[in-house]
């Protein structure tokens, strides 16, 4: 499937400055497990080591956050864009 | 001797970074940088041609980043990467809690969860260092309140020291291939083993180079019916320890400092153990310059009263000019100093972000 991954600001410099990166995976997580290899940079920012996405970040598929659907499993399909989100917090 | 004195600061909101002459007259600040995001670690590394400045950036969202400059802290980038577990490890890393140099040119990085990492590279790539990372303690040592963290690392000749809490003191004989637990005589007042083999919260150790074999621990005190577990003094390379708490108005406190001219001068910052403030909302710095046998309360300049604030484990650091100045920094956001050796004490800045780091270095 392909997809696009949308990504905050912050980490637009961990991949040339672009705000989408296209990939081609089935679920979340192997569009996940993708950006480990073609963008390892980034994708330290995204996940720790053990493969966990990082506490604070929240991932939607079109407007659903995947919590609310199947986690890392979440089927994508053609065009579905995955928007990476830092969450609201600090103080 | 140096011309410029640098004050590397870490604070909930990122590193600052601090410029005097050695006058110490006034400070110029810079920063924050790694803007918004906590520093537990910084170093100033004087061994290369020009100094660097390096920062651990512990990023709540995107991870930890280890931060390096070469204009002595006008400007900061991000080395290539910070440490990390391997996939295989099932450790994440959550902070950087001290950053040191070793030999000619490596970096060392203590972490939590409590781990040595190795840098050959000026901090782009790191290596875990397995003897104390690995030890057979490792997956029994629990977090204290600030976390499971190796926040020490001394050498002492061929030998290398390990602080962790709460893991205690960890000893290297054979160059850092192997580490042992070294706490005899450092106590716990938190189970039922007053002295285990390990599992100390060890808060901070400190030593001199003129002074092989001897360190000094502020260890986690401040338990009635356990007294004198908190401030204590090794001379045989750690193997043993002993009290040197008495004269003390609390055992309790986080950093342990020595005067750099002098191994027998040594710093604490006592605090009431259920505050974590100074006793009676009077802040005073405690020196005893016998090797602990006695000490003396340094007020000269602090508030007389009302004061609650709280100095970490790595707030507080001493120059190492002709007559040294320490410094130290304060969750509620002061930078102190402290000049002829604490004798007289000035607030250099009243309002920076919660102090989690302070570190001085004359270049």
């Amino acid at each position: 499937m392909s997809v696009t991954i949308h990504l905050p600001t912050a980490l637009r410099k961990y991949c040339d400055g672009h705000a989408d990166v296209p990939v081609s995976a089935p679920t979340v997580g192997e569009a996940l497990r993708e950006l480990s290899r073609t963008q390892p940079s980034l994708y330290v920012n995204l996940c720790d080591e053990t493969g966990k996405v990082r506490r604070h970040l929240n991932v939607f598929v079109n407007s659903d956050h995947m919590r609310d659907r199947k986690g890392l499993d979440t089927p994508l399909s053609d065009g579905d864009v995955v928007t990476i989100l830092a969450a609201v917090s600090g103080g | 001797m140096g011309q410029k004195v640098i004050l590397t600061i870490g604070t909930k909101k990122g590193l600052f970074v601090a410029q005097s002459s050695k006058s110490r007259g006034k400070f110029d600040l810079r920063g924050p940088f790694g803007r918004g995001i906590p520093v537990y670690a910084s170093l100033v590394d004087t061994r290369g041609k020009r100094p660097t400045i390096y920062a651990g950036s512990c990023n709540p969202f995107f991870g930890m980043k280890v931060l390096k400059s070469n204009d002595l802290g006008k400007t900061f980038e991000e080395t290539r990467s910070a440490p990390m577990f391997s996939k295989e490890d099932g450790r994440a890393l959550v902070n950087i809690w001290s950053l040191e140099t070793d030999g000619a040119e490596d970096l060392l990085a203590g972490v939590e969860p409590a781990s040595l990492f190795r840098s050959r590279d000026r901090g782009d790539s790191w290596e875990m260092v397995p003897g104390i990372s690995n030890h057979e303690h490792s997956r029994k040592w629990q977090p204290g309140a600030g976390g499971l963290c190796l926040h020490t690392i001394l050498r002492d000749g061929g030998r290398t020291h390990i602080g962790i809490s709460t893991g205690g003191h960890y000893l290297s004989e054979d160059g850092g291939k192997t580490f042992t637990a070294s706490n005899k005589g450092i106590g716990v007042g938190f189970a039922p083993d007053a002295y285990p083999e390990f599992g100390q919260c060890v808060h901070k150790i400190a030593g001199h180079p003129k002074a092989p074999g001897r360190f000094y621990i502020q260890n986690h005190g401040g338990f009635p019916d356990r007294p004198g577990i908190g401030v204590l003094r090794t001379d045989d390379h750690g193997h043993t320890w002993r009290s040197i708490a008495d004269g003390l108005p609390s055992d309790f406190g986080f950093p342990i400092v020595v005067h750099p001219h002098d191994p027998d001068t040594v710093y604490v910052v006592p605090l009431e153990p259920m505050t974590r403030t100074c006793p009676g909302g009077k802040p005073a710095v405690w020196r005893s310059e016998n090797g602990g046998k006695s000490w003396k309360k340094l007020t000269k300049g602090f508030p007389k009263e009302e004061t609650f604030f709280t100095v970490l484990r790595d707030g507080m650091d001493i120059d190492d000019l002709k007559s040294p100045a320490l410094y130290f920094g304060t969750t509620t956001g002061q930078l102190w100093m402290g000049k002829d050796g604490g004798e007289k004490w000035k607030c250099l800045f009243e309002a920076l972000p919660p102090i989690n780091n302070v570190k001085v270095t004359v270049v």
